[in-house]
């Protein structure tokens, strides 16, 4: 088995754990669709930003459950990033494996 | 002096845009003519000089000109937000209101008398200096907000001097210090003031785009969620000249990269609190967090470490707690500051305030709601460091019988909810076994904020 692979499905497995998270508190027609291409923030997304900060803390607890490792998302690198890490679940997933590489490294 | 300087701007702009609402433009002439219109129509339906008139709405045509009327009228005005619609019960009664004006979003107009026989001392002064007034709603250390009275004769001085015509989003709130700021600049300057239909980035990128707006004054946190999510990227956006910034902390590194996507936009710092109103500041250069400032009236001074500021245009007083001026009339602003020479940088409030997106929680509020449950011994509400929001709210909550903890944690969400705005609804839950006080019985609430091994839920 693949670690890479591993990581990338823990990843998503965390973001959809707080997508439900999310889904919890809205209305039957709005929620989020557990799939990579969902748009998170920006165009084509209708999350506002106390959900998103919902969901990155959601996500960060996940990981840190599930693997141990400890992540910050929403960091100074994040921010300064060219390409947004939070327009889409895909985009989100490859941060979050991102993260977990780094920090094991560390 | 009233409005009538404002009167002489817009018979002289009488052609120009005044407010662009809905996709529709209203001109200087019409805005005029509704002036007139609701003042005849407050006399006709018996509001009085000095009467206290909650008007309830947001930046529309209706309530810009029924503000403008009121003050015409030299009536108190109580501006609400329709977002805080739900406190209007509350701060009718604290503010003795004995009108409420509601404006909805079809700018359609609902009048009700309330009856009220009570007198306050800061409103008979106004009487009796002949001036209009005004009463904003910030958020009070004991949960309970507190009522910033105006005299609209010193807040409105400023304006009479002109300055730029310039195209202006209005984003900030309606009730909020910094919105009425930005109305009456626009205003006395015979600009446009743009109203985007939500305060979403896309929106805001939208109005920009659409109506050219060459101001737009926000928050830091907006600025992250407007990088985030990238949707500057789709829009014209060049007609901006100024992003203005204010009620937080700017983090550095969203201002650099806010500089690199808007390379001709001038970042302008502002500085303000509602007790004092919104100063005029300025940056070296644009990438700073140093400022300078001031401007007519105002004078600051440092005394321990803390700004205080001295200005004319400093409220009458609280209407319904002690004054927080000093014996010889400083206002203390509560902010940690460093000097460099006449150069500033603000380092944030020095107290329990949770800025969340520039939004003021004040942790008792939190923690009362919260105490009102069964099962809960006490809760200590804080704050914790956000990179996308500057702070989120936390609760740290000391049970009294055991309880399965998701489902608690659902049921306190959901409490809460009932009881508090959601920008002020605990993010962060954690529980804990022992008392959450020292010894002096002071909450622990810093010591937790800066504790890196609360696991959260």
């Amino acid at each position: 088995m693949d670690a890479g692979n591993d990581k990338r499905r823990e990843a998503l497995n965390a973001i959809y754990f707080a997508m439900d998270q999310i889904n919890a508190e809205r209305s039957s027609d709005k929620l989020l669709k557990k799939e990579e291409t969902t748009h998170l923030f920006g165009i084509g997304a209708n999350m506002d930003s106390l959900e998103l900060v919902t969901l990155v803390l959601a996500v960060e607890s996940r990981v840190s459950n599930q693997l141990g490792v400890a992540v910050t998302l929403a960091d100074e690198k994040a921010m300064s990033q060219r390409n947004s890490p939070f327009l889409t679940v895909k985009t989100l997933a490859d941060y979050v494996v991102t993260k977990i590489e780094e920090s094991s490294r560390d | 002096m009233g409005i009538s300087f404002l009167r002489d701007v817009f018979r002289e702009k009488a052609n120009s845009e005044a407010i662009i609402w809905k996709g529709h433009s209203y001109h200087y002439s019409w805005l005029d003519e509704k002036v007139v219109f609701w003042l005849e129509w407050g006399k006709a339906n018996g509001i009085r000089p000095f009467d206290v008139v909650l008007l309830q709405g947001e930046f529309s045509p209706s309530s810009i000109s029924i503000l403008l009327a009121l003050i015409e009228l030299e009536c108190i005005v109580v501006p609400l937000s329709a977002d805080r619609a739900h406190e209007q019960c509350v701060f009718a009664n604290t503010a003795l209101v004995v009108w409420i004006l509601e404006v909805d979003s079809n700018d359609k107009v609902r009048l009700v008398h309330r009856e009220e026989t009570r007198k306050h001392s800061l409103y008979d002064s106004l009487r009796k200096a002949g001036h209009s007034g005004i009463v904003f709603f910030t958020s009070g250390s004991t949960g309970i907000s507190k009522a910033v009275v105006h005299d609209l004769e010193k807040l409105l001085k400023k304006y009479t001097l002109r300055r730029y015509d310039l195209r202006t989003l209005a984003f900030l709130l309606f009730d909020h210090i910094g919105g009425f700021d930005t109305l009456f600049y626009v205003l006395s300057n015979g600009s446009a003031l743009v109203v985007p239909e939500v305060r979403t980035p896309l929106a805001v990128c939208q109005s920009i785009e659409r109506y050219k707006v060459e101001v737009l004054p926000v928050s830091p946190s907006f600025l992250n969620l407007l990088l985030i999510g990238e949707v500057y990227k789709e829009y014209e956006l060049n007609s901006l000249k100024f992003i203005s910034y204010g009620a937080e902390v700017m983090p550095s590194n969203t201002l650099q990269r806010c500089m690199e996507i808007f390379p001709k936009v001038r970042f302008l710092q502002k500085y303000g609190a509602t007790e004092i109103g919104t100063m005029r500041s300025k940056s070296d250069q644009n990438n700073s967090v140093w400022v300078q400032i001031g401007g007519e009236g105002y004078n600051w001074r440092i005394v321990d470490g803390l700004l205080q500021i001295k200005c004319d245009s400093a409220m009458v007083g609280y209407l319904n707690a002690p004054s927080p001026f000093t014996e010889d009339g400083w206002f203390i602003t509560g902010d940690a500051v460093e000097q460099d020479g006449e150069n500033l940088r603000i380092l944030g409030r020095m107290s329990d305030i949770i800025n969340v997106g520039g939004q003021k929680v004040y942790p008792a509020e939190v923690e009362n709601a919260i105490c009102e449950m069964e099962g809960v011994a006490d809760a200590t509400v804080y704050g914790e460091k956000n990179q996308l929001l500057g702070s989120i709210v936390c609760a740290r909550v000391q049970l009294a019988m055991p309880v399965e903890k998701d489902e608690f944690v659902k049921k306190l969400k959901t409490h809460c909810k009932s009881r508090l705005e959601r920008y002020k609804l605990p993010l962060k839950i954690t529980f804990s076994s022992g008392s959450q006080t020292d010894a002096r019985s002071k909450k622990m609430r810093r010591f937790m904020s800066e504790g890196s091994d609360l696991k959260s839920i």
